[in-house]
């Protein structure tokens, strides 16, 4: 036994020797340039998605536009206006959950539409649309499960949930919808959710709206007033095995705060953190849903986590930026690596787990608006303002 | 006595008789043997001789016999011959007689030794006083007497050289009149006076074709060495009897030096005698400084013998003259031998200290012209001020005030005075002006706070001087209103010394302001002070400890920085040593895998794949680049935003340079708001440079793009009173540089390609291919295969390119549109002159109104900077213009403007500098049919106009102070006459179409002349 420890301090040393060389070889190493450059949006892109399995990128623009990208050949599959283009699309989402042929916009005229993909394009009509009469900042967000191996150990009760999620997309914002199961949460008659600081959750198959966070009508409990904090930022649903297949949702506000709600309780949140002093832009949870990162308006980004028994958020990395601003993040599927877009131009990315900076991507000359990973966590993209999609290749995960 | 002058006259007597009777022997001689035997009767009886040698088979045997008996008398007999011979008439006679009757009819024939004996001796063994005042006259005897002249001359020259040079006769007289002193009445003062003149006047009377040893600078040399040695003979003989010298007059010995000395420098060998003198005084003052330091010095020096020549030297030179040229040279070769401080200081002292005090003309020598008038290095006007001003031995070199500071304050004053006056400024040459600042900084330096308050108006003074230096717009000139207020600041307060200019940051002024030669920089290192030594080395080394400093941050910092790496590897991997997460990658790692952290293992593992970029960030990139004239205009109105101004100058040339379609209408507005935005006071400290640098690029750029509006701004603001001297001078600057870019301005034009419009089909493929010419290299079509319908109207073809030669693969970007190097070369680029049609735009409106004064301008008199810079610039306008009718329109006009009196003639020479550019520009520009057809038509403008040209240029050639100006206006001349030859020229031939054309030459051709120097003209015609 005492040789073997005696061998790996041995190793070690060497380990440590040999990696101190290539730590400062790497010092120098010229960050990478985009594998790929789209072009062709007349307008700042406002956001990516990639779609679950296929190698299309969604991207959309401020003048309305929604363009389906090639991913392997780097050209437009297709274009169409969705959105009028003085409104302009604010976000576009995919998710497995909700179908593999669907993609969803939301248009800062105050809908969500949902669009089927047909053979390279789009669908003449969009199949759902949901008038949400909301007029903000507020990225939609679709509603995140933890990850297959993790959802497996759930069992199959969690299956036929699956069927009904696909339905579901939460979005958020002042007046932000998410979609949830039926089953999940029931709501009647919901004062129109038209105010900026509440969370509206809908169903995308029926374009009814679930529930509303907070719930003012049913009583909640009146000490949390969420007006006070502003307008409601960024949102992110998601589907914590721990929760019993009740959706959570993480809403950021305009004063810094975040609330953690479930949607069980919709008159009082989980919890209310505040790690930020500016408004939150971003939230991003993991695929685990044990944790995330989140991005504001001022100098920092915070990586959290998120007890689910004890019902708490704790700051487990803050990371100080010389330059504020975040308007997007992302977590790769794989978890290691995430990736904020800065008001800087740049796009950096960080080790997930010891959230230290692993590169500082200076490509776009205008502000990034947001970034997104594939699912097979192979490339991203980051959407800026100068009108372009880029694609990065960074530290591709070993298959 | 009375026996003794009987038997004297009686000696006489007998001596006359002899000579009488050798004369006479001479005048009858038929044989040379004669002549011999006579000289020889007469030689023996004063001279001891060698017979042996003597005349042994030079002369018959007769005669031999005669010789050999002649009876030798005694040598105290001799002597009293000797003496009645050379004292009295005798010697006369005989040396008439000896140097042209004999020298002339026999010395030919006398053989060698004979000469030697009976001949040469009379001259060489005789008194040396004697003997000069016969030679002397000799030199300059006519040929008269049926004398063969040259023969006569050039044996007094040979008995001159063998007489004073090689017998040291010069260092006999001088003996002779210091062992002359029973017989003092004898050598009154002037005769000791017309003998030195005598001495002195042999260089002058030598004939050309006299041996080379009688020319000036070898005879005054062998002269001045003898008599120095004099002085040092002297010490030995006169070490015993003191009192020798403690007479209170000088002795006529040194007289006889002092007068010598003079004649030679009036005869303009001072540099000469220096030469000789200078290194022996300073061997004698370095033998002594060495020798004994402890004791008071002016003891030693006084009390050690070798001092007393030195002592009454000076003294004995009556000649101020003589005096003054002596000091200079003395003081420039003691700068070429590095004589230290110390050195010079008792060597002034030993040669002056009498003279000084007590003959004002040496003290005023020293305290007003040697500061005032002279010029000399800086070191001597160290020595200077500290012997005659200071009056005080220097303490470890560097200047030490004495007890009394009325000299120091009196001639601060005097200084000030002069220094102080703008007149001064303007006239004075280069060098005096860095000599007379530094004299005003050197001896401020030693005053004190207190005693500059006691002092009436030296402040004001100062306060003057340094202002009207200030304004000047030469450099030099400003760096010495610096230094003297950076010393004048240290007095008043040593804690807060004012710098004025940003390159003077050290305490050590260079009062050389960079004047020196590089090897008169050596000098300085050597042997200017050890303080400034000391000085300069601590400034040597102080770059180098901040060199070590920076060093050793910079080890520091890498140690910290290791440090930091290490600490951070440490935090990166707190567990690295224990864990086995570097082992995971080993097989060995297999056996101890835990179970409990092997989600952790994991993660690890796959994180030691997440190498860090170069995460190094700024933010070049992130700053608003103006794209927009527009906006550029509108950040530089927004002074308090440096930021935006100073990235709004950064675009501002290119965006101008672009030339977009507005252009037009915001040049004006650009233009105005470039001139008045605040480069100096926005930039960073030390880019301050660089903004204005910027900022006057884009303004040539938009003179160059948009002439017209921008000039027609820019001329408003010349005169604007809203508009200060820097603005003017920078608007004038970036007009001089726009119209030389103008005429430079260069056009790429596309060569015509020839290719056929029309394609021939002729070739082997089917019409519908598409045709194989391209770049070479290129791979045939091919038929792409269309997966679409079968209805398929159209073909794709597809073939693959090289690379253009020349195109940069940079990333996955594809540039198509970089010009290859074979497009450049079927471009033809050539230069135009743009200029000319834009040239009545620079010119006339910036002439109008240069001598209004008004709110704020007056160019004429207090802003004679921006006066030169306009003249200036429209003498570089004429040379753009060069050769083109605008040339010609405009150069009346001009031409008047420069001669006009108070432009022409302008005080300060930087206005003069630029009216000799202007006119020797125009005298280019002109084209020579212009001004012959001007001469022709009799326009009287243009041709008095550049009569006027050379008239004034002589003008300045004569009597300019400046040596600039002096320069310029030769070159001026030049032109001139180069241009009144070409003009002549095409006279000749509008002379001969006028004849062809049978059209007789207007009357009024004659009006009109050029006149070609002569002195020039004919090294053109040449």
């Amino acid at each position: 036994m005492a040789t073997i420890v005696k061998l790996q301090h041995i190793s070690s040393f060497r380990g440590k020797g040999t990696r101190n060389l290539i730590r400062e070889g790497m010092s120098k190493r010229p960050t990478p340039d985009p594998v790929a450059v789209l072009r062709g949006h007349r307008a700042s892109v406002m956001d990516a998605s990639f779609h679950p399995s296929r190698p299309l990128l969604f991207t959309g623009s401020a003048d309305g536009e929604l363009r389906i990208w090639d991913t392997v050949q780097h050209r437009t599959v297709s274009s169409a206006c969705v959105h009028s283009a003085a409104h302009g699309i604010i976000c576009v989402a995919s998710s497995p959950f909700i179908g593999a042929n669907k993609v969803i916009s939301q248009g800062r005229d105050g809908t969500v539409k949902c669009w089927d993909i047909e053979d390279g394009g789009l669908s003449r009509n969009p199949s759902v649309t949901i008038k949400t009469n909301t007029y903000h900042f507020c990225k939609l967000s679709l509603v995140k499960k933890p990850s297959a191996h993790a959802l497996q150990a759930e069992g199959h009760s969690y299956h036929d949930e699956t069927e009904f999620r696909g339905t579901f997309d939460l979005e958020s914002l002042d007046d932000s919808k998410e979609k949830a199961e039926r089953g999940l949460t029931e709501c009647s008659n919901v004062v129109r959710g038209e105010l900026s600081h509440e969370v509206e959750v809908w169903d995308l198959n029926t374009a009814e709206r679930l529930v509303q966070l907070p719930q003012s009508s049913v009583g909640g409990s009146p000490n949390i007033s969420t007006s006070e904090r502003g307008m409601c930022m960024a949102v992110q649903a998601f589907l914590p095995t721990e929760s019993q297949g009740s959706l959570n949702v993480l809403a950021g506000y305009e004063d810094g705060s975040m609330l953690w709600w479930d949607i069980r309780h919709p008159g009082v949140p989980v919890t209310s953190i505040k790690f930020h002093s500016e408004p939150v832009l971003s939230i991003s949870i993991d695929e685990s849903c044990r944790g995330g990162i989140s991005g504001a308006a001022d100098n920092k980004i915070v990586m959290f986590s998120l007890d689910h028994s004890m019902g708490s958020c704790v700051v487990k990395k803050e990371i100080s930026l010389e330059r504020p601003g975040i308007s997007g993040t992302s977590i790769r599927p794989d978890g290691k690596i995430a990736a904020t877009a800065g008001w800087d131009h740049r796009v950096r990315i960080y080790n997930y787990h010891k959230g230290n900076a692993l590169a500082i991507l200076k490509y776009h000359h205008a502000t990034c608006n947001s970034v997104s990973y594939s699912s097979d966590s192979k490339l991203m993209a980051s959407a800026s303002e100068d009108r372009t999609v880029a694609l990065w290749e960074l530290y591709p995960p070993k298959t | 006595m009375e026996v003794a002058s009987k038997r004297r006259r009686e000696l006489e007597a007998a001596v006359l008789d002899k000579v009488g009777e050798v004369i006479s022997a001479v005048r009858s001689a038929q044989r040379v043997d004669q002549v011999i035997c006579a000289l020889h009767s007469l030689a023996v009886l004063l001279f001891p001789l060698d017979y042996s040698s003597l005349l042994s088979g030079s002369i018959d045997q007769r005669y031999r016999d005669q010789v050999l008996s002649a009876k030798v008398p005694s040598e105290e007999e001799r002597w009293e011959w000797w003496q009645a011979f050379y004292h009295g008439a005798a010697y006369p006679t005989l040396a008439r007689v000896l140097l042209l009757d004999v020298a002339s009819n026999w010395l030919a024939c006398f053989p060698l030794s004979a000469r030697v004996h009976v001949y040469d001796v009379f001259f060489v063994r005789g008194l040396s006083s004697e003997v000069v005042q016969t030679l002397v006259p000799c030199l300059q005897q006519n040929a008269s007497d049926g004398h063969d002249i040259n023969y006569v001359l050039s044996n007094t020259e040979r008995l001159l050289v063998h007489c004073l040079l090689e017998n040291d006769g010069v260092l006999q007289m001088a003996r002779e009149f210091c062992r002359s002193e029973d017989s003092i009445s004898e050598w009154t003062k002037p005769t000791v006076a017309r003998l030195a003149q005598m001495v002195a006047s042999i260089p002058d009377k030598a004939r050309l074709r006299a041996p080379v040893s009688l020319s000036s600078h070898l005879f005054f040399k062998q002269i001045t060495i003898q008599l120095l040695s004099l002085a040092e003979k002297r010490d030995e003989k006169v070490l015993d009897k003191v009192s020798f010298f403690s007479k209170s007059d000088v002795d006529d010995a040194l007289q006889f030096v002092g007068e010598t000395f003079s004649r030679i420098c009036r005869r303009g060998s001072a540099d000469v005698l220096l030469s000789e003198i200078s290194p022996r005084i300073l061997r004698h003052v370095q033998s002594l400084l060495s020798s004994d330091i402890d004791s008071a010095v002016i003891d030693v020096f006084e009390a050690h013998p070798g001092s007393q020549f030195w002592l009454k030297m000076i003294e004995a030179i009556k000649d101020v003259y003589a005096v003054e040229r002596i000091s200079e040279q003395l003081l420039h070769h003691l700068v070429t031998e590095h004589a230290s401080d110390v050195e010079a200081y008792w060597i002034l002292w030993l040669l002056f200290h009498r003279t000084i005090r007590h003959q004002t003309s040496v003290r005023s020598m020293f305290v007003d012209k040697f500061v005032l008038w002279k010029t000399f290095p800086i070191c001597c006007l160290r020595w200077i001020l500290q012997f005659a001003v200071l009056e005080c031995p220097p303490d470890s070199n560097s200047l030490t005030k004495g007890h009394s500071i009325s000299g120091l304050v009196d001639t601060l004053q005097r200084l000030l005075a002069v220094w102080s006056k703008k007149e001064f400024v303007q006239s004075a040459s280069m060098e005096q002006q860095t000599y007379v600042s530094a004299a005003v900084g050197l001896s401020l330096e030693k005053m004190s706070k207190e005693e500059l308050d006691e002092t009436k108006d030296v402040m004001h003074l100062i306060l003057q001087g340094v202002s009207c230096r200030l304004e000047s717009p030469n450099h030099l000139v400003r760096k010495m209103a610096s230094g003297v207020a950076l010393v004048f600041s240290k007095v008043i307060d040593p804690k807060n010394p004012l710098y004025l200019d940003d390159s003077c940051s050290s305490d050590i002024i260079d009062w050389e302001f960079g004047l020196a030669t590089p090897d008169k920089g050596n000098l300085d290192t050597s042997d200017c002070t050890e303080k400034d030594v000391l000085k300069s080395k601590a400034s040597i080394l102080a770059p180098e400890s901040d060199f070590n400093h920076t060093a050793n941050r910079g080890m520091s910092n890498n140690v910290k920085s290791k440090t930091k790496k290490l600490s951070e590897f440490k935090i990166a991997d707190p567990d690295e040593i224990i864990d086995p997460v570097t082992l995971n990658n080993e097989p060995v790692s297999d056996i101890d895998d835990d179970d409990d952290n092997a989600s952790e293992n994991s993660e690890s593992s796959s994180d030691s794949s997440l190498q860090p970029y170069d995460l190094s960030d700024d933010d070049t990139d992130l700053k608003r680049k103006f794209s927009q004239l527009v906006d550029v205009v509108g950040a530089l109105r927004k002074s308090d935003d440096a930021d935006g101004v100073e990235r709004a100058l950064d675009v501002a040339e290119n965006l101008v340079r672009a030339s977009p379609d507005e252009l037009r209408h915001v040049a004006s507005d650009l233009v105005r708001t470039l001139v008045q935005v605040r480069c100096s006071d926005l930039a960073v400290e030390g880019e301050e440079e660089s903004a204005e640098d910027k900022r006057q690029r884009a303004l040539v750029a938009l003179l160059v793009t948009c002439p017209f509006e921008s000039l027609d701004t820019l001329n408003k603001l010349l005169y604007s009173p809203n508009v200060d001297i820097s603005q003017r001078i920078m608007i004038l600057d970036v007009m001089t540089d726009a119209a030389q870019e103008l005429a430079n301005a260069k056009t790429v034009k596309p060569k015509h390609r020839t290719g056929s419009l029309i394609t021939s089909i002729s070739e082997s493929q089917p019409w519908f291919l598409p045709s194989g010419s391209g770049p070479p290299g290129a791979t045939s079509w091919k038929e792409i295969s269309d997966t679409g319908t079968l209805l398929n109207w159209s073909s794709r073809y597809e073939r693959e390119l090289p690379s253009k030669s020349g195109q940069i693969k940079r990333g996955k970007t594809r540039r198509w549109s970089l010009r290859s190097s074979s497009v450049q070369e079927n471009q033809m680029e050539w230069s135009h002159n743009k200029f000319p049609v834009h040239a009545a735009a620079f010119m006339l409106p910036a002439m109008q109104g240069f001598d209004k004064k008004r709110h704020g301008v007056d160019l004429l008199d207090r802003d004679f900077v921006v006066l030169g810079k306009l003249i200036y610039m429209l003498g570089v306008c004429m040379k753009c213009a060069a050769m083109h009718p605008e040339a010609s329109a405009l150069a009346p006009p001009l031409l008047d403007l420069l001669r006009s009196r108070e432009v022409s003639h302008h005080k300060e020479a930087y206005v003069r500098r630029a009216v000799l550019f202007a006119a020797s520009c125009i005298l280019v520009a002109l084209h020579p049919s212009y001004v012959a057809s001007s001469l022709v038509e009799g326009n009287l403008e243009v041709s008095k106009g550049l009569e006027w040209v050379r008239i004034w240029a002589l003008h300045v050639v004569e009597s300019d102070t400046d040596r600039e100006c002096y320069t310029m206006a030769m070159t001026c001349l030049q032109l001139h006459s180069e241009m009144a030859f070409q003009a002549s020229r095409a006279l000749e031939s509008v002379e001969t179409t006028f004849k062809t054309r049978s059209v007789g030459l207007p009357s009024n051709l004659s009006q009109g002349t050029i006149k070609i120097p002569t002195h020039k003209g004919n090294i053109d015609f040449v």
